[in-house]
């Protein structure tokens, strides 16, 4: 099976500065605009700069939720959005548990990262970059980089209650 | 049809309580861009000379740049203008973070307000829900309290902008805060805010900004974060923001020290940005599409002085560290975050407690003036408990929330000669002995003493490929000799003309002017991509000057003239005691006559003559 590759940063690295998001935005929808961006940034208290990414998980809630079968995941392992088949219902945003799937203001069709890494090209510091679960977890043996996304879950993955 | 921008202005009425939405007038902004040029124009015709700067009549706006938003390097910024309680004239002041980029979202440029409000009320902007709501509740609560309610209320999401303690209790240097650690801090605009009883503006954006060309836009900008990552400056910026300044400026003798009567101080390796670093930097830290990353997160983990928080940066170590004789670091980087918490401008904030220091030394201030409190060199004790006695105005601290020049006004005894300011305003940290162009911007500067309103820097450490760009090989070698006066009225007049453009786009002052990477061309590049707007850079360069004639104009109708364009006494006749710099003087005049000779304004009187004012399409008030 196809590895499944992200793009994920550290936030003790990560220092705010949301090019990635106006990437994204423009690349994707000709605009600066961290709503229509695929990823987003947190800025939260201890110094710590989230930037956060659809996580293309295996098991893939996503795609389990979409009543119309809009979500697939292709043969590169990327999961993408079938404009065609998506009303724009919100089943899948509710089912992910990173917060990385939204609606799109203009098109109101779902939309997400598609791994595309251009905003890892762009980083300035390095902070966020392409990997696999499998990766992560020897970069991160200690763990300290996943307790600090543990330990902040409830702040960066309730951005729709606060928005 | 300009691009890039929000395109409406927020006219707000706090004496009735009324929100307007105007369009943003194109032509003003042809003429004037955003920003710093498009206030300087609108508020020169809105304060009515005479006006008292804490009076309903004083007018506050708060405008981004043309760039503000963009993926510009440093493309984060704001500003924010009045007449300032502080100097009685042009006051001007800008800062960093997303609290810009994100009205622009909302769909705004700028917005002004009018009058004062009977109650305490904060305006709340959600795309086009626009609101003054009460702040009763917020009335009283520092700048980070307020910004957590806030952002809880309104959503994690919101950038917030406010005033502290210290705004409220209209102390004449109180800043005005966003994004928790970002100061506009000089002017005293935070009194003015404090004075219409306007808390704070809680933003939140979700629209898009629409750029002019779409196509070019990514390959462009990539080519300006190119260069600005290549830039050699880039990765010590990095790492040691502005805070390892303390070293380099002791070592070249321009480190303000013992309020300005040298440029060294002996315990300048105890706060230095080097200890800084390697002791209390938790991590750098961006605004809005920043690559210089000079903003700071820090903490003092234990001890009287513990806290966490933005920054700090050179200023504030200077200010409240080498001028005040203060060798404790965690005092200084204490009584910086204490500043920032009731927002407060450092800068003034340190230069006046350095007066009062000097004038305790000499015995000009007594027990019986200040309560008890001792005011010796380097008492870092008392340094930290003035920051809080000044945001409350208690005790000494309500003489001394005056700034230095009223407190010496009102204590006399020959204080006065200690004050170190320029229009009332407390000089920055350059020790001008050191380098004569900073002597003369300090007294050019439209806002009283300042060191970026030209940001003079191209002798700073001898950038003589950019002179010879940026003015030409006849100017070497003396242009880029700190200690000669030589052209410095030539370089003076140049930076301003930039400088002000830079704070009429919104892009910040390192990487347009320190490095010295992008110049005239490029903001005329960027403005066309992301604006559309066709200008040259000599269209940018005449707007520039037009700005600084238009606020000299502003300043001149209220009674300021060549008198008034004057260092300190000690700057100007007594020598430099020590460092490389020892001997010297600032030839201030000799300098001001070049300034005002490249201006075009009256050698006498320091006024702009008819013909500049013609050539601008200027008209006297």
């Amino acid at each position: 099976m196809t590895t499944l590759q992200f793009v994920f940063g550290d936030p003790r690295v990560c220092t705010g500065c949301m090019i990635c998001v106006n990437v994204c935005s423009m690349r994707y929808y000709r605009v600066l605009s961290p709503e229509r961006s695929r990823v987003r940034v947190v800025r939260l208290d201890h110094g710590l700069d989230f930037p956060l990414f659809c996580r293309n998980c295996e098991d893939a809630p996503c795609i389990a939720a979409c009543p119309r079968n809009a979500l697939k995941r292709g043969k590169n392992g990327v999961i993408t959005v079938n404009s065609r088949f998506c009303d724009g219902c919100g089943a899948c945003v509710e089912a992910c548990p990173y917060d990385a799937i939204r609606i799109h203001p203009d098109t109101g069709k779902a939309f997400k990262c598609i791994q595309c890494r251009e905003c890892v090209d762009w980083c300035p510091v390095g902070a966020i970059w392409m990997t696999t679960e499998e990766q992560l977890s020897q970069r991160d043996a200690e763990g300290g980089l996943r307790r600090v996304y543990e330990e902040n879950a409830s702040y960066i993955y309730q951005r729709r209650k606060n928005a | 049809m300009i691009k890039g921008i929000g395109g409406t202005v927020l006219w707000v009425n706090l004496t009735k309580g009324t929100i307007q939405k105007r369009p943003l007038d194109e032509e003003i902004v042809r003429r004037y861009l955003l920003g710093a040029g498009y206030l300087s124009r609108m508020l020169t015709d809105m304060i009515p000379v005479g006006t008292d700067a804490l009076s309903p009549d004083n007018v506050l706006g708060v405008a981004t740049g043309l760039l503000t938003g963009s993926m510009f390097p440093q493309a984060s910024r704001h500003v924010i203008a009045a007449l300032s309680p502080l100097t009685g004239i042009w006051g001007e002041s800008h800062a960093a973070g997303f609290w810009g980029a994100e009205l622009k979202l909302a769909g705004y440029d700028a917005m002004f307000f009018t009058g004062a409000s009977p109650r305490p009320v904060y305006l709340n902007i959600h795309d086009s829900d626009v609101e003054l709501r009460d702040a009763t509740d917020l009335w009283g609560r520092d700048v980070f309290e307020t910004d957590d309610i806030l952002r809880r209320r309104h959503g994690l999401l919101c950038r917030v902008l406010s005033i502290g303690q210290a705004g409220e209790n209209l102390v004449r240097f109180a800043a005005i805060m966003n994004d928790r650690d970002r100061a506009s801090a000089r002017s005293g605009l935070g009194a003015v805010m404090g004075s219409k009883r306007l808390k704070a503006i809680c933003v939140r954006g979700t629209g898009a900004i629409e750029v002019a060309d779409p196509e070019r836009y990514l390959a462009e900008m990539r080519e300006f974060h190119r260069r600005m990552l290549a830039n050699p400056f880039t990765p010590q910026r990095a790492k040691y923001g502005t805070t390892n300044l303390v070293e380099l400026m002791h070592h070249i003798g321009r480190l303000p020290s013992y309020n300005f009567k040298t440029g060294v101080f002996e315990g300048y390796e105890k706060i230095s940005g080097e200890r800084i670093a390697k002791e209390y930097l938790i991590k750098p830290r961006s605004d809005w599409c920043c690559l210089q990353r000079c903003g700071r997160y820090t903490a003092v983990r234990e001890g009287p002085y513990s806290y966490e928080g933005g920054s700090p940066e050179f200023e504030s170590q200077s200010s409240l560290g080498s001028r005040c004789g203060n060798d404790n670091l965690e005092s200084i980087l204490y009584a910086h975050h204490l500043a920032n918490m009731y927002g407060m401008d450092t800068i003034s904030l340190g230069g006046t407690i350095s007066w009062a220091m000097e004038a305790w030394e000499k015995g000009m201030l007594t027990a019986d003036d200040t309560g008890g409190l001792d005011l010796s060199w380097g008492n870092h004790e008392v340094i930290v408990r003035l920051t809080k006695m000044i945001a409350f105005r208690e005790g000494f601290g309500d003489l001394l929330a005056e700034g230095s020049y009223r407190a010496a006004q009102r204590i006399g005894r020959g204080s006065e000669r200690l004050v170190m300011a320029v229009k009332r305003q407390e000089i920055a940290g350059q020790e001008p002995r050191a380098q004569k162009s900073m002597g003369l911007a300090a007294v050019t500067a439209a806002r009283g003493a300042d060191h970026l309103y030209a940001f003079p820097i191209l002798d700073e450490v001898g950038f003589d490929e950019e002179i010879k760009q940026r003015h030409g090989e006849q100017y070497l070698p003396e242009m880029s000799d700190r200690l000669s006066p030589k052209y410095k009225g030539i370089m003076v007049k140049e930076s301003e003309d930039y400088m002000v453009v830079v704070e009429s786009v919104g892009v910040c002052k390192y990487g347009t002017q320190i490095p010295p990477e992008f110049y005239y061309d490029d903001i005329a590049e960027a403005l066309r991509i992301h604006n559309g707007l066709d200008l040259t850079a000599e269209d940018l360069q005449t707007i520039g000057e037009r700005i600084v004639n238009l606020n000299r104009l502003f300043n001149v109708a209220r009674g300021v003239s060549r008198k008034d364009d004057s260092l300190p006494a000690r700057l100007t006749s007594e020598p430099a005691p020590a460092g490389p710099p020892k001997g010297q003087v600032v030839e201030l005049e000799q300098m001001l006559d070049e300034y005002y000779r490249e201006r075009g304004w009256d050698l006498k009187t320091g006024i702009p003559l008819d013909s500049t004012l013609e050539r601008l399409g200027l008209e006297r008030l």
